[in-house]
């Protein structure tokens, strides 16, 4: 398992420069956007329209933290972006504006919105018979959204093969309506479904790099288990971090855990 | 007259074959009278089910990629309730789409106020980038979607069950424009939508009455002819809306504001008011609320006598 300390302490640094970001949400998906944009997806970080592109659809809009830090290390930002989150100087806030970030492809925030318009995206691709292929990463808190299970349907009956879920299985649901049983629902619903750990470098190389896509099939599903604030100690979990802005005391204590 | 639902399936046959980036994508209904569309453009139609949220936020995907989507199902599901993805994926993120719907205000007057939907046109006229086009015959919606489906907003088109019965010409129709359908003097009378035929049959009885009544007609309501409403109102001074939309924004709050300035100026609306409880015929649930060539005339007098 290898964690991306740099990657977390940039989110941490931002979340505390600005006063606001989710923290925890953002350290349980930033292993895996940084794999997909270090291993995956297709992309011209200087050209983030580039027709040819492969499509990331950050569904669960309040994890963007963690797609931002992953955006600036791959160059679509540059460190004033950085520097001016959650500014009226910047172009960054707590959920992506897709008319003013480069490489953000849907403005997501309210929750079940960015999964539906990739299934739009991948359709849309299929019709003009490009390559392209479209990945959409969901909350599994999210997945309480009735649209995220209507665009299931619709996908697996379009046999959208151009199409991957990834759903961040970090147990928010479980807080409040359990998700009793998410890869047999995912199955259920006529996805080809992978289970994985999400904060594992070897465990997502091997998955990504076997899925089959295709212009007309079973769409593919990656449920990763992740832990909710995964990389220091406090922050994981489900309980006052979600949304907190950390103390001098609490960053210094950030900044020591991954430093070590 | 044809029907404007079936004008609509003409109209996307005629403009499919040229225009590859058209996609129509429907929520159930009008599966049949799109077949020659769907057998003329392949791949390009989808039933994509009873999930009217669903389908607005993929027609935003299908514009991402470059395409234009049209999305066609019955008014209250397309517009209220999925109204936060048209509000989101469409305004906040400045994509495009067509929205085509069927069933508004009470045309579904048999099936109850589930069924109904008086709020859709305030809905997207909210949106900065919303347009609004209610066609009450088939060369209005013909003619209008073709000049605007292409222009990048977020356009609406509301087609009633009936159309209003008026024989317009092509060149009567201009995106944007309103249409004196009759000269007068004493009363304008502006009217949307299938309305447009009890407007004239009231204006019919009120000439017998001595009352000489303007009817205006629109078939855009975003952008609002204001100026043509203003000089005709300038001249009579009396107004009457008759709409088939919600009593609280709609119409009359288009009209009012066009009048501002303009001194004398008495105006009553003939709107919904509330939900429309009940069954019946479309023509009864019209009568229930004043929506009659009858209850038109009765409005007008009142107001006009009142101002005397």
């Amino acid at each position: 398992m290898t964690l991306n300390k740099n990657l977390r302490l940039k989110i941490a640094q931002m979340v505390k420069a600005s006063g606001e970001g989710h923290i925890p949400s953002s350290y349980s998906i930033v292993d895996l956007i940084d794999h997909l944009y270090g291993h995956v997806l297709r992309y011209d970080a200087k050209n983030p329209c580039w027709a040819d592109r492969d499509y990331f659809i950050l569904s669960k809009g309040h994890g963007c933290g963690g797609f931002y830090a992953v955006l600036h290390k791959y160059g679509f930002l540059s460190d004033q972006d950085i520097a001016d989150y959650s500014t009226s100087r910047g172009i960054l806030g707590g959920h992506p504006d897709m008319t003013i970030v480069p490489g953000a492809e849907a403005s997501t925030g309210s929750l079940g919105h960015g999964f539906p318009t990739a299934v739009g995206t991948a359709l849309g691709l299929r019709i003009q018979q490009r390559p392209n292929r479209v990945f959409a990463l969901l909350g599994d808190g999210e997945c309480h959204e009735g649209t995220i299970w209507e665009s299931a349907n619709v996908a697996a009956n379009l046999r959208l093969g151009n199409l991957c879920a990834i759903v961040d299985w970090n147990g928010s649901a479980a807080q409040l309506m359990p998700h009793d049983d998410m890869p047999a629902k995912w199955r259920a619903f006529g996805w080809k479904v992978h289970v994985i750990d999400g904060h594992s470098a070897e465990a997502m190389q091997d998955v990504f790099s076997k899925l089959e896509f295709s212009r007309d099939g079973t769409p593919n599903v990656v449920i990763a288990r992740t832990v909710k604030g995964k990389g220091v100690s406090f922050t994981e979990g489900h309980g006052k971090w979600h949304h907190r802005i950390p103390t001098d005391e609490e960053m210094s204590a950030i900044i020591k855990e991954l430093a070590a | 007259m044809k029907k404007l639902r079936e004008e609509f399936a003409d109209t996307m046959l005629e403009v499919g074959p040229s225009d590859p980036r058209l996609v129509v994508m429907v929520g159930d209904i009008s599966h049949g009278i799109l077949q020659p569309y769907a057998k003329a453009c392949p791949g390009r139609y989808y039933n994509i089910g009873i999930c009217e949220p669903t389908i607005v936020n993929m027609a935003a995907g299908l514009n991402k990629t470059g395409l234009i989507p049209v999305v066609h199902t019955i008014a209250p599901f397309i517009t209220e309730r999925a109204y936060e993805q048209i509000k989101l994926d469409f305004g906040y993120q400045m994509l495009s789409v067509n929205i085509v719907s069927v069933g508004g205000a009470f045309d579904y007057a048999q099936l109850g106020c589930s069924h109904h939907c008086y709020t859709d046109v305030s809905l997207v006229c909210h949106l900065k980038r919303g347009v609004v086009v209610l066609p009450g015959s088939p060369v209005e919606f013909n003619k209008l979607f073709k000049e605007i489906y292409t222009n990048g907003l977020i356009n609406y088109f509301r087609l009633p069950e009936k159309p209003h019965g008026v024989e317009f010409s092509p060149n009567d129709i201009q995106f944007g424009r309103g249409i004196r359908v009759r000269e007068g003097r004493d009363v304008t009378i502006a009217v949307i939508g299938t309305q447009l035929a009890n407007a004239l049959a009231a204006s019919d009885r009120l000439a017998a009455q001595g009352v000489s009544a303007e009817v205006l007609y629109f078939h855009t309501i975003k952008p609002f002819d204001a100026e043509f409403l203003r000089a005709s109102v300038t001249k009579t001074r009396h107004l009457v809306t008759v709409e088939e939309l919600s009593a609280h924004d709609g119409l009359y709050n288009l009209c009012l504001r066009a009048c501002v300035g303009v001194n004398g100026v008495s105006a009553v609306q003939i709107a919904i008011e509330d939900f429309v409880h009940g069954y019946g015929s479309y023509e009864e649930l019209c009568a229930r609320i004043g929506m009659s060539p009858d209850g038109i005339a009765r409005t007008v007098l009142q107001l006009t006598r009142q101002a005397a």
